[in-house]
This record gives C-alpha cells, structure tokens and sequence, in this order.
C-alpha cells in the first residue's frame, strides 16, 4: 500500500520531466559557451525540447507549459521583444501536433527532417516579428547561423531526450 | 453496512466531480492555446511601450537565477578554455608571426607614447590643467550571454550590491563592449555595441567628429549622423563621445572598418563574440558635480562608510 502511494508520488515527479528537460534546455542555451565557429548562434535548445516531447508525449506538455518556457527564455535573453518567443513556440507546437501523425513511430532522419523544417518556420517567424517590431528588415544571416547551429546539435539533443524519456516515462 | 453504503456515496460523488472536472479540463484545453497567443501578444505591445515594469520583471529573473547561472559559468568555462587551448595549438606558429610583428610595432608606440607623455606634463604645466575626477571599475564575469539570433547582451555577475548603475560602460583590456541597460541587486546585463538597441554616442577620428555608433546585429555596427563630407576613412579611430550621464567619454571603441556609400561600418577593438570578463567603468563625476546629481551605488559590504570603495 505504502509501496504504491510513493509509486504515485514518484510518477507524478515523473511526469515533470519534460518540462524540466525544457527548463534545463532554456538554462543551457544562455551559458556562455563559446564554441568556435558558432560565435553568435547558439542552438535554440529549447526549441528541440519542444519539438521532442510534443511528438513523443504531447499529453506531459501543456500550452501553457510551452508558453512559460518561451516567456522563461525572453527574460533570461534580455530581449526587449518579450512574448516573441512564446507565441513562436505556440505556433511550433500546433504545428508538430498537426504533423504528429507522420512523425511518431518513423525512423530518425525523418524526424530530423521534421525538425529542420520547423526550425525554418520558426527562424523565419521570429525574423518576421523582431523586423517588424524594429521597423527595419533584418540581416536574416544571424537567423540562418542560428537555424543551422540548431539543427546541426539536434541529434545530440534528440539522444539525451530519448534517454530521459527511457528512463523516467517508460512505465508514466 | 452503513459504512459501506457511505462509502458508494462518495465515491459517486467524486465521479461525477471528475466527469465534470474532465469535461471543464477539456475545454479549458481547447481554450488555453487562444488566450496564450493574447497574452504573448499583450506582452510584446507591453514590452513595445517599454515599461519600466517589463524591464524590472526581466533583470529581477536574471537576478534569481544568477546563483545557478554562476554554478554553470565555471564548467562552461574551462570547457570553452579548453576548446580553446586546442585551437590555439593549430595556429601558434601564426600566433608567434603575429605577435613578433606586433611587438616591432609597439616598441615604436612605446618611444612614441614616452616623447608625448613628456611633452603632456609640459604642457599641462603650462596651462595648469587639472585631470578629470578619478572613475570607478569593477570586474565582473559573464554567467549568460544572450543566446538568440537578434538580442546581443550578456549578464554579469555584478549588481547594485557592487556599486553597479544603469549607464555606466562595460569594457575589456580591448576596448568598449557596450553599456550597461539593467541593473539588479545581483546582476547587470550589458548591451552589447552590436545589439539592435544599442545606441552609443562616438567621436570619430583626430578632427573629432561626433556620430552614433547603432548596432544593426552583425559584429561590425554602423556609423551614424555624419554629414556627408564628413571624411571618414577607413582605419579612423573611434572612441566614446560621453555626451550623457555616467557614460565615460574617450574609451576606446573601435575602427572604421568599411565605407559603402553611406553605410559605414565600425569593427569594434573588443572581442564581441569571445567575452569572458568585463570591466564596468564609470565617469567617476564626483570630481565635479554636486553630491545630489550622482547616482549613489550602494557601499560594498565592509566597505567603509561614506567613501566610495571603488575609487581610485
């Protein structure tokens, strides 16, 4: 009985773990990590997070759960556009649920493919709306590094989430 | 029998509790994608009228998590120290090249700098000039650094507990990176020259031109304001005007790098994309300004009252 009741506690713990993952992911991507050759364009980690769990466990990843952790990644950025990134990672999210039904269960160059697609979408999103908050058409290079470097990290991102949901959500 | 019966009661009851706590969940559901689009939008209108209150909000965030961004910094940083020790072993014949090359040419600086370091206290006694109040600086390390393809800011682990003030630049051994926009107990967060935002009063040049250095999110920023006949070359120096408040003017800020028509282009002397330290440098005005028109950094714990800790 005692065994069952911490078995919920624990499960109920577990079922934060993509959350967190997404937390940790948005913590990572302002580490002053400087790699060489991507000065400037660190990977958009939380976008991977999102991407990751809305196919593999929609139901532990709420809209409001993604919104808090756009909102999250604004203020640890410092941009002056904040709510960008949550409406962007809204939109992220209804599309990977529209596209889920191919995506779930299929080999891995396919959900990269996926990804690569959304990044795209996304990068191109945001260009969009900080341009026309600044009211100048911006240099869309950063952006593309940007994608690129994100796409690029994806299946190191991809493995460890993998990991993550193998080892806490197998049975939740 | 009675107990049993209570029992069936309850249970019935948080039933249909659950169906109707089921159902509300699902239409909550169906409505939370809608009213968080609003909100998001609501946030960027808010952040467009730039309240102060968004601006609180964002360093007083920076500010909670500054210790685990601490913890994180010291990691980062022997990995990125280590990146680049490997780097630096493919190009140390290149390095030495340079730097031998470099070295030739600051001997003939040093003979230089020495003749008009003479001539200047000369002068100085001459005209019975007397330097500019002394400014304050603090080292502080980089725990974040923006890590988007438009905002270009970092975070330092500095704040008003140090003396820190919205203003004040910050600098490397280099040259300037950028001012500091918000100020928390713990932390502040530096616009770099490149950021879009990034508005920095310069004075071009020995005729001393004065423009704006604006940042347009590439690591070589644009020169403004300058009359077309300005004349400006490629290779003019670019230092800080320090037109305003606590922004230290002469530092040093960067080269004009290229000239395209109108469009001129600054390579600033810092590093932008390879920070680690910076040094936040104030004007130190209380050499001349009444007492009141300062803005007062708190005293450093230990600090003794009343003086500033960070004079020198």
């Amino acid at each position: 009985m005692r065994l069952a009741f911490f078995q919920r506690d624990a499960d109920v713990l577990y079922r934060l773990v993509p959350f967190v993952s997404c937390v940790a992911a948005t913590i990572l991507s302002v580490v002053p990590l400087r790699v060489p050759g991507l000065a400037g364009a660190a990977p958009a980690c939380a976008l991977m997070a999102i991407y990751h769990w809305t196919i593999y466990r929609p139901d532990l990843l709420s809209p409001s759960a993604v919104f808090v952790i756009g909102l999250a990644l604004d203020l640890l950025d410092g941009t002056s556009y904040v709510g960008v990134s949550p409406l962007i990672f809204l939109i992220a999210r209804g599309l990977v649920l529209m596209a889920r039904p191919r995506l779930v269960n299929q080999a891995f160059p396919l959900i990269w493919a996926g990804f690569l697609v959304l990044t795209g979408i996304a990068m191109a999103l945001e260009w969009l709306f900080v341009g026309v908050l600044v009211g100048v058409a911006l240099d869309p290079r950063p952006f593309l590094f940007h994608a690129l470097a994100t796409v690029a990290v994806f299946p190191v991102a991809s493995y460890v989430l993998a990991q993550l949901q193998r080892g806490f959500l197998a049975r939740v | 029998m009675r107990r049993f019966s209570k029992v069936g009661i309850v249970r019935e009851r948080s039933d249909s509790a659950l169906r109707i706590n089921a159902s509300s969940r699902a239409v909550a559901q169906r409505l939370a994608v809608p009213f968080l689009v609003i909100v998001s939008l609501l946030l960027i209108v808010l952040g467009k009228a730039d309240l102060l209150l968004l601006e609180r909000v964002r360093i007083g965030a920076a500010d909670a998590v500054a210790p685990l961004l601490t913890m994180l910094a010291a990691p980062a940083a022997s990995v990125t120290a280590g990146i680049r020790h490997v780097e630096g072993l493919f190009d140390l014949y290149d390095e030495n090249q340079r730097l031998s090359e470099d070295n030739a040419r600051l001997l003939q600086w040093q003979t230089v700098a020495r003749r008009l370091a003479i001539e200047n206290v000369q002068l100085r006694d001459l005209t019975r000039y007397r330097p500019r109040g002394a400014s304050f600086s603090i080292a502080a390390q980089i725990i974040a650094n923006s890590g988007g393809a438009f905002a270009r800011n970092v975070l330092v682990d500095a704040g008003s507990q140090k003396g820190v003030v919205r203003g004040q630049a910050g600098m490397t051994g280099e040259g300037l990176v950028g001012r500091v926009a918000e100020v928390g107990e713990r932390t502040a967060r530096i616009l770099l020259l490149s950021d879009l935002n990034s508005r920095v009063p310069v004075v071009v040049g020995a005729a001393r031109r004065r423009a704006v250095l604006a940042g347009d999110n590439s690591l070589e920023p644009l020169l403004l304001f300058l009359p077309g006949d300005a004349g400006v070359r490629i290779g003019d120096r670019i230092v800080t005007g320090g037109a305003e408040g606590v922004f230290p003017p002469d530092l040093p800020v960067g080269v004009v790098a290229s000239i395209n028509g109108d469009t001129i282009r600054v390579a600033p002397y810092a590093q932008l994309a390879r920070l680690d330290f910076v040094r936040i440098v104030d004007l130190g005005m209380s050499a001349f300004l009444p007492e009141a028109v300062l803005p007062e950094p708190k005293a450093a714990p230990g600090a003794k009252s009343g003086a500033n800790p960070f004079l020198r």
